[in-house]
């Protein structure tokens, strides 16, 4: 895409994420050709909807697609696929005896499925395998986020319905992915925290004048951006570099720093950011479940230590 | 020359020349055998044409992008040829220069401090102004042809090793704050001026106190236009915010993988390790996204403020995790090693103070990016 396509597609998902969220910006993205635009240019499909996506605090099936087209299933086939279970990337799935146990979690888009892929573990080998949806218990989670959607995923010994070996490297790949698109969400939300509290410190007053003149809230609003512009360049690295070590740093940083903003401005919003008035704990519930998806940002940095402690060597880093 | 081809061409020069460029000293030496170091890399640099690309034709330069400077610069600190704080006030200076000096000056003293015959300093904090620079008030008089200066500066790194200052001045009236400062280019070796070097916590006297006491300068070493000192205070220090923070984010990365190897099976706490891997990922993916939009000529402004704050945070998270890894070392360690680590450490505490507080960095977000109105 060329710098004025680029706009215009960024303003069309603007408007799209901002009227619409689950099936009817589901609809939507297809109206607007994101699937293709995702073909065509990953990158910058996947930052712009899924940025967007985390400021409007919508949802959508666009990370089951981002997974599946990662593990080889078309992406017009508008397949479901089943998550890992927090804090933890491996596939979801075990096949023993050519039976199929999956326990994961699955976005709200999953059960408008009629199909579900699940990458699942052979002994050593991996394998994705297709499976009817109607087939999975699929159970509600109703944790922090009621309106994320998330389910749980539960099936024991199924039948698949198809199945294909694939590489080992197609799971590691689509978690790559599904990093960088969660990482960009959690950017999204976290300006649209940092808006609502800038908005607030401009217009409450005390002491005479607005409370955006005290240094102290002045810093932690200065906090939120350096912690969000600190996202972002890890994310537009990762991306140049396009290894899953460089994807699962930016999703590290990314859920640190979105843990970070929702603190600094939850503290400047004060009592009524902690009301439901306002609509500021959407974004801190939808930012801890983000944080959690696909790897936290606990987990993802102490493995990443642990693997510097046994190589005792830096990796590659991004190079000028 | 393009990028990949310069990196592979001095990286080539910098295997074949290792013996001829390696340091005399020990371990991380005086700072009088750190300036003798790096006068002998920056000299053997140019000659061989490598610290000439990255600068402009007129002032001596080779041209090509401003990436080669930043890639020749990371190439020296990640070897660990050069220091890379007084390395990086090459890249401070110089954009200075360039941009404000009359042409033939520039011309004529560029190359100089390219070839590493000449050491500058920068002359912009005083007693009374520290965070408040615009508060200034070393005093520069217009008499015929030339200014006469009476004042004193402070924290001015490598002043006694300078031949010359860029140093700000106040000529309007004491109360004309940023808009009565004139920059003016001062020759260390004139009549009037003292230095006095300071001892610093972390071992030697990196900055100096400099009394000016009647220096006579002659007019046509004024930096850009009487009284519009302070848009050249403006434009230098998004450069000590940009390439020299790419090196220094460099030498980071390489003290971190020289800490991976020498410390004990579990004195290093994963969790801690990963999170600093992280802080110096970070700093370098902005670091290295400013330095792509200096390369396209993009003006550099109050968003260089965020690449210090992360420089500052990464620095000081490295070196915690130095204390506590190293501890033995740090804490009672007498060889040259243990002596450097020790130094590291007590420096990066500056990380946060120098070159516009961590506070003043905070203050620049808040106002010039946040847009949150005066602060008063």
């Amino acid at each position: 895409m060329n710098d004025q396509e680029q706009e215009l597609f960024r303003d069309s998902l603007r408007h799209a994420t901002v009227a619409h969220t689950a099936e009817a910006l589901d609809a939507e993205l297809d109206d607007l050709g994101w699937r293709d635009a995702l073909r065509a240019d990953r990158r910058a499909a996947v930052s712009t909807l899924f940025e967007l996506q985390g400021r409007a605090n919508a949802t959508s099936s666009a990370l089951d697609t981002v997974l599946a087209t990662a593990l080889g299933v078309d992406p017009a086939s508008t397949a479901g696929v089943v998550l890992p279970p927090l804090g933890c990337c491996r596939p979801p799935g075990r096949v023993t005896a050519e039976r199929l146990d999956v326990r994961g979690m699955g976005t709200a888009a999953l059960g408008r499925h009629a199909t579900a892929v699940v990458a699942a573990e052979v002994g050593q080998e991996q394998v994705t395998v297709v499976v009817d949806t109607a087939a999975l218990e699929l159970r509600p989670a109703r944790g922090l986020d009621p309106t994320i959607g998330i389910v749980h995923v539960v099936g024991e010994g199924l039948g698949a319905t198809t199945r294909s070996t694939t590489a080992p490297t197609a799971w590691t790949s689509a978690m790559a992915r599904g990093q960088l698109a969660l990482a960009h969400e959690l950017v999204g939300a976290s300006r649209t925290m940092l808006q609502l509290a800038r908005d607030h410190a401009l217009e409450r007053i005390q002491f005479g004048r607005p409370i955006a003149a005290f240094q102290a809230v002045r810093h932690q609003l200065a906090e939120s951006l350096v912690a969000i512009e600190e996202a972002d360049a890890a994310l537009g690295a990762a991306w140049d570099v396009g290894s899953p070590l460089d994807a699962a740093v930016a999703k590290a940083i990314g859920g640190r720093s979105a843990r970070a903003v929702a603190r600094h401005c939850q503290q400047v919003l004060a009592g009524i950011g902690f009301t439901t008035e306002h609509p500021f704990h959407r974004y801190v519930r939808r930012v801890l479940v983000l944080d959690g998806l696909l790897g936290d940002a606990r987990s993802l940095t102490r493995e990443l230590g642990e693997g510097l402690l046994r190589t005792r060597r830096l990796p590659s880093i991004p190079p000028l | 020359m393009e990028l990949d081809a310069f990196r592979s061409s001095v990286d080539r020069w910098l295997d074949e020349h290792a013996a001829a460029l390696s340091p005399d000293h020990p371990g991380m030496g005086t700072l009088d055998q750190q300036m003798a170091q790096l006068a002998k890399v920056k000299r053997l640099a140019y000659d061989a044409g490598w610290m000439r690309w990255g600068w402009p034709e007129r002032v001596g330069g080779l041209g090509g992008s401003t990436l080669l400077r930043a890639y020749l610069g990371e190439a020296l600190t990640a070897r660990d040829l050069v220091e890379s704080g007084i390395y990086s006030l090459t890249e401070v200076l110089a954009p200075t220069m360039i941009d404000y000096a009359p042409p033939e000056l520039a011309a004529a003293m560029v190359p100089r401090l390219l070839r590493g015959d000449e050491t500058w300093c920068q002359g912009f904090s005083e007693p009374g102004t520290g965070s408040n620079l615009a508060a200034l008030s070393c005093r520069a008089t217009l008499t015929d042809d030339e200014w006469r200066i009476t004042g004193q500066k402070v924290w001015t790194s490598l002043a006694q090793y300078a031949d010359r200052c860029v140093l700000l001045t106040r000529t309007g009236a004491p109360e004309s704050a940023h808009r009565g400062i004139t920059a003016i280019f001062v020759d260390m070796a004139s009549p009037g001026i003292t230095v006095r070097p300071l001892e610093t916590m972390h071992g030697g006297a990196e900055f100096s106190e400099v009394f000016f006491d009647d220096v006579a300068v002659p007019v046509d070493r004024t930096l850009g236009e009487v009284g519009r000192g302070w848009s050249v205070a403006m434009d230098i220090l998004p450069f000590e915010r940009s390439t020299a923070l790419w090196h220094r984010g460099a030498f980071l990365n390489r003290r971190l993988e020289q800490l991976l190897a020498a410390a004990a099976a579990g004195a290093l706490a994963p969790a801690e390790v990963g999170e600093v891997f992280q802080q110096l990922y970070a700093l370098r993916a902005r670091s290295r996204a400013t330095q792509h939009r200096l390369a396209a000529g993009q003006r550099l402004g109050p968003e260089t403020s965020v690449d210090k704050i992360l420089l500052a945070t990464a620095e000081q998270g490295l070196f915690d995790l130095v204390g506590a890894g190293l501890a033995q070392d740090v804490l009672v360690g007498d060889d040259v090693s243990s002596e450097r680590w020790r130094a590291e450490l007590l420096y990066s505490r500056a990380a946060t103070i120098y070159g516009g507080s961590a506070e003043i960095q905070r203050n620049i977000v808040a106002r010039r990016m946040l847009d949150l109105g005066a602060d008063r």
